[in-house]
């Protein structure tokens, strides 16, 4: 059979269909990347540009003040510090303590299992804003608000039930023959953890914190009800800044950028564990 | 605790063949599920103080009537029982937003999904060189936080410096100097769909694109030869294949959009019209806007019971394509 | 399973139960003086005030602090606060323990917090010029006769015009009555029909303030007491009128987008569109020069487009708003005497004088004139002899919160609601709102 002749395999691909086809790619990516265009555009541009009726499509006198702007401005330094914090904190927590269940999960068949896994899915798909409302006043009672560690540990919870489900794939990946193998030549259970199952998972806590800090970096709702303005992050910034007396787009957007650019990094480094691990759940664009 | 208090029977595998064995295993299995019950237990009690904790206690809130007087004072607030409830059922504004968020959830995600789709065919018909530009363009809108993205498309469509007006205006005959986005409804909520299928997007295309690939090239291409047209095949081959995927994507886009704030939130800076309110959002402003914490829970209560079915149903999906083993 | 319920039951308890008798809403401990003599040594007291007092009077709070440290050995520590979002925070700070002593808020959002117990009594004698006290600041202090806050600051709105403009639309004069202002309005129109973006009157469609103002003009009212009910009252001939007469002017001369409120008007005015404004006192400033920096308030000032171009007159037969702020010590303090002394040494007449100097209106008729020296404030001085305030009702911050009015004003504008049927609807909810148990 002389199946992949040339001309079998371009029947219903018309040249004219490929060029079309190729344009339409070509709007589409133009389409999805103008908003982002128009952010650059704008942090680029002198006030006077930016309040412009007549915008342009390039800055005409290119400056960096709205980025000076945005870092000068009072709180967007201890913004910027307090989320590294409250990340930090919810990241470390999130990892050590999913990567025990994860464990359980992925290497023992247990009375329950089913159920937990049961319960880390359906955690992930309460909206969490509903639970807004009561969490406020417990950490009110237990005067946690408005501080640091009442929202990271807040976002402890929003980050463990996906950090338990990506981690129990990357320890389901690791082939039990290996755990057999050490536990033949007189490795303990713990020894199996520490010499191979910790070791092997090592990209895997990579991507799943890397993925941890863009969740809880983006957040702003709960710290933005938690917290007063001295203690919130970046993304809580940008919506504080938007309400003063007046927009200042070009310094906002600039800011944008800033608060953008660790997590564009990061989410580009991990994007092929993202793109593996879509439909986990909680991994959301 | 729980691991004392399981009976030792109930984990043990049904039996097999050699007595002997099923006794060690029936002790080495035993201590296994002491020891996946000890690894477990951390996540389960943070999960029950900070998840399930609050959750019953916004159940018990929603019977109250919390207001800002409880709230500043300590007091216990008083029980009104079915009260909330019954004022959210009778109300038309409430049934009102409950049918906007169903209505945009139908809509965005139809929307979302069909593009995501086409654009993960795209894919596969044009030039590495554009699918590579395309994959790039995806990845940093993907990556943009939310916030972020609808602060944009808030500048993007401001009344009286926005690009958008600016370019409309210029297409001849055509008036849109300070066109207000947000006057109809319809077009408002156009905004928002807009910013919720571009920024939702990413995720649907590509990974419809990863799924795309377990479809055997061999398979479409004798479809081919035998004449079937390139509906026909998308129709009997890809899409049957696509099938448990597409479900997948769908079930949690429904979920994520059905819980919509950030968009409408800070497009309407932060004080969303009744038009332009949402469950999460309208519940938000009740309880922090309003002090009716009580009124507030109850919403997300109904919310929360809204949501189940869809929940439960994704959960299904997920144990019956064995990504859950 | 017993066991679980033991262990949740205790985690209720601590978490719950003995803060639930922690708080006191006693109010009958009788007002607290702001005459007493306390030794504040060693104590720091805890002051939230909106980020106005940085930007425009920071000097005025430090000699006040400085002249009550003197007095009292107690130290201040001054937060300022923004105006997004400061209730919630608000909200949550009042939940807790940790309290400041003395907080501002905005004269309209004072009630709630008073009726809910927020905040201390005082002695109303124990304050300068308090019987000469603003009534649009003071209304929202009282409550049964008590005095719960000080009156602080006023803000009062007058018309912004192009001097320019005016001449070259051969209007000679400032208007001076509401016929006036009509003619110049159109005189304008059609000097400047050729900009399409052109507001002869610009007026963003949520701005209830101003809307309001009209309403009153005609003698209409938001909301009045009946018994213990409030009725809403936009549906009288009277505030229909007036309701009628602000979307007539919206209409025709103003091209501001609908769903907008005003915060943003200064700086779209200074674009040059627009002809005349209604704004704060302040405003005119705004739209003659900005910030280099937006974010530093000690950045220098660059012209913008119609620097040197603008004049303020007051709002010929409208009403002003009354807008401004007050201080209260909150019921929670643990100095409540030093705070409230604090609070006296803020509002007396030395600090008001500060505040005239800085173009704000003080908190007393008395005080009124001397404001009126000042070239800057003149206009709005006279417009504050001349204000109103909204209804002094406990859950008044609710009807702002879900912008209502705003609603109501937009629906009217773009036609889905005639003016009584916005009004009926905007009634509606208002007397729910007001009347809400």
């Amino acid at each position: 059979m002389a199946r992949h002749d040339e001309g079998v395999i371009t029947v219903g691909r018309s040249r004219a269909g490929t060029v079309a086809a190729n344009t339409a790619g070509i709007i589409f990516g133009l389409f999805m990347l103008f908003p982002v265009y128009w952010v650059l555009n704008t942090a680029f541009k002198p006030e006077a540009e930016v309040k412009s009726f007549s915008p342009t499509f390039l800055p005409q006198s290119p400056t960096l003040d709205n980025f000076r702007s945005a870092l000068g401005e009072e709180l967007f330094i201890p913004a910027m510090i307090n989320g590294l914090i409250i990340t930090a904190m919810a990241v470390a927590a999130a990892l050590v303590v999913g990567f025990l269940a994860a464990l359980a999960i992925a290497r023992f068949q247990f009375y329950g299992r089913k159920a937990i896994i049961l319960i880390v899915l359906a955690v992930q798909l309460v909206p969490f804003l509903a639970l807004l409302i009561p969490l406020f006043l417990m950490l009110q009672r237990a005067q946690l608000t408005d501080s640091l560690p009442g929202v990271a540990l807040v976002y402890l919870v929003l980050l463990l039930p996906y950090t338990v489900w990506t981690l129990r794939g990357f320890i389901s990946g690791i082939p039990r023959e290996l755990d057999e193998a050490a536990m033949i030549d007189g490795c303990t259970r713990a020894q199996v953890f520490w010499k191979i199952i910790l070791p092997l998972t090592g990209p895997g806590l990579v991507a799943t914190s890397v993925y941890g800090f863009i969740q809880a970096w983006n957040e702003f709702i709960i710290i933005n009800t938690l917290n007063s303005p001295e203690n919130q992050n970046l993304m809580a910034w940008l919506l504080y800044n938007q309400t003063e007396r007046g927009t200042a787009w070009g310094p906002l957007m600039a800011g944008a950028i800033i608060t953008s650019i660790p997590v564009v990094i990061f989410f580009l480094l991990i994007q092929r564990n993202i793109a593996t691990g879509l439909t986990a759940g909680a991994v959301k664009g | 605790m729980y691991a004392v208090d399981t009976p030792p029977q109930k984990t043990a595998e049904p039996a097999r063949p050699e007595p002997r064995r099923v006794n060690r295993v029936r002790r080495r299995s035993q201590r296994d599920a002491r020891t996946a019950w000890l690894l477990s237990l951390p996540t389960l009690l943070i999960l029950a103080a900070l998840l399930a904790y609050p959750l019953y206690r916004m159940i018990v809130l929603s019977f109250q009537n919390m207001r800002l007087r409880e709230l500043i004072t300590g007091l216990t607030p008083p029980w009104v029982g079915l009260d909330q409830y019954t004022k959210a059922l009778t109300d038309g504004v409430f049934w009102g937003v409950v049918a906007r968020t169903a209505a945009f959830t139908v809509v965005s995600v139809t929307i979302s999904v069909l593009l995501g789709l086409g654009i993960a065919l795209l894919m596969r018909r044009v030039h590495s060189k554009v699918r590579l530009f395309m994959m790039i363009a995806m990845m940093f809108v993907w990556a943009l936080p939310a916030l972020v993205a609808a602060q944009a498309f808030r500048w993007l469509t401001d009344s009286d410096f926005g690009v958008l007006n600016y370019l409309i205006d210029k297409i001849p005959g055509v008036d849109f100097a300070n066109h207000s986005w947000f006057v109809n409804p319809w077009e408002g909520w156009a905004v928002i769909t807009t910013l919720v299928v571009w920024a939702g997007i990413p995720f649907l295309a590509i990974s419809l694109s990863a799924g795309l690939t377990q479809v055997p090239k061999e398979l479409l291409e004798a479809a081919t030869v035998d004449g079937a047209s390139a509906w026909q095949s998308l129709r009997n081959i890809t899409l049957p294949i696509l099938k448990p995927l597409l479900t997948i994507v769908t079930t949690l886009s429904v979920i994520w959009n059905f819980g919509l704030f950030t968009q409408n939130w800070a497009l309407r800076d932060g004080h969303p019209e009744p038009v332009y309110q949402t469950l999460a959002t309208f519940s938000y402003t009740q309880a922090f806007g309003q002090s009716r914490y009580s009124y507030g829970s109850a919403i997300s209560v109904i919310t929360v019971l809204l949501m189940l079915g869809v929940m439960a149903f994704y959960i299904r999906q997920m144990f019956k394509i064995g990504e859950v083993d | 399973m017993k066991r679980k319920i033991a262990v949740a039951a205790a985690l209720a308890a601590t978490l719950f139960g003995a803060a639930a008798c922690g708080g006191s809403s006693d109010s009958d401990e009788g007002a607290t003086s702001a005459n007493a003599t306390v030794d504040g040594k060693g104590k720091t007291l805890k002051v939230w005030l909106m980020v106005d007092a940085e930007t425009a009077w920071k000097g005025v709070v430090e000699d006040a602090t400085k002249r009550f440290t003197e007095a009292t050995g107690a130290q201040v520590n001054v937060e300022y606060q923004q105006w997004a979002n400061h209730l919630t925070k608000l909200d949550a700070t009042l939940a807790g323990t940790d309290v400041p002593d003395v907080v501002e808020l905005g004269n309209t959002e004072f009630s709630k917090y008073v009726f809910n117990g927020g905040f201390a009594e005082l002695n109303k004698g124990d304050f300068e010029n308090s019987d000469t006290w603003l009534t649009g600041l003071a209304g929202a202090c009282e409550l049964d006769g008590k005095t719960y806050c000080v009156p602080y600051y006023a803000g009062a709105r007058v018309l912004i015009y192009r001097t320019d403009l005016f001449k070259a639309a051969g209007i000679a004069d400032a208007p001076k009555t509401y016929a006036d202002f009509l003619s110049a309005a159109d005189k304008l129109q059609t000097a400047n029909a050729k900009d399409k973006k052109f507001s002869a009157f610009y007026m963003p469609g949520q701005y209830w303030y101003a809307a309001m103002s009209w309403v009153k003009s005609k003698g209409g009212e938001i909301a009045t007491k009946d018994g213990d009910k409030w009725v809403g009252q936009l549906s009288s001939p009277a505030s229909q009128q007036g309701l009628q007469e602000w979307v007539d002017v919206t209409k025709k001369y103003s091209k501001a987008d609908v769903t907008k409120n005003e915060n943003e008007q200064a700086g779209i005015f200074a674009q040059g569109s627009g002809g005349m404004f209604y704004g704060n006192g302040w405003e005119q400033g705004t739209a003659e020069e900005v910030r280099k920096d937006p974010n530093d308030p000690t950045s220098e000032l660059v012209p913008t487009k119609i620097k040197g171009k603008l004049a303020a007159a007051p709002m010929p037969e409208i009403p002003s708003f009354l807008g401004g702020s007050n201080l209260g010590v909150t019921q929670k303090s643990a100095n409540k005497e030093l705070a409230a002394q604090w609070i006296k040494a803020f509002t007396d007449s030395k600090s008001m004088e500060g505040l005239i100097k800085a173009n704000a209106l003080p908190n007393s008729t008395a005080l009124l004139d001397k404001a009126a020296e000042n070239p800057a404030i003149k206009n709005p001085a006279l417009a504050a002899k001349s204000s109103w305030f909204p209804p002094n009702a406990e859950k008044w911050a609710d009807v702002e919160k879900a912008s209502i009015l705003q609603t109501m004003l937009t629906d009217i504008l773009t036609g889905k609601k005639t003016v009584a049927d916005g009004a009926k609807w905007a009634d509606e909810q208002i007397n729910a709102t007001l009347n809400e148990a």
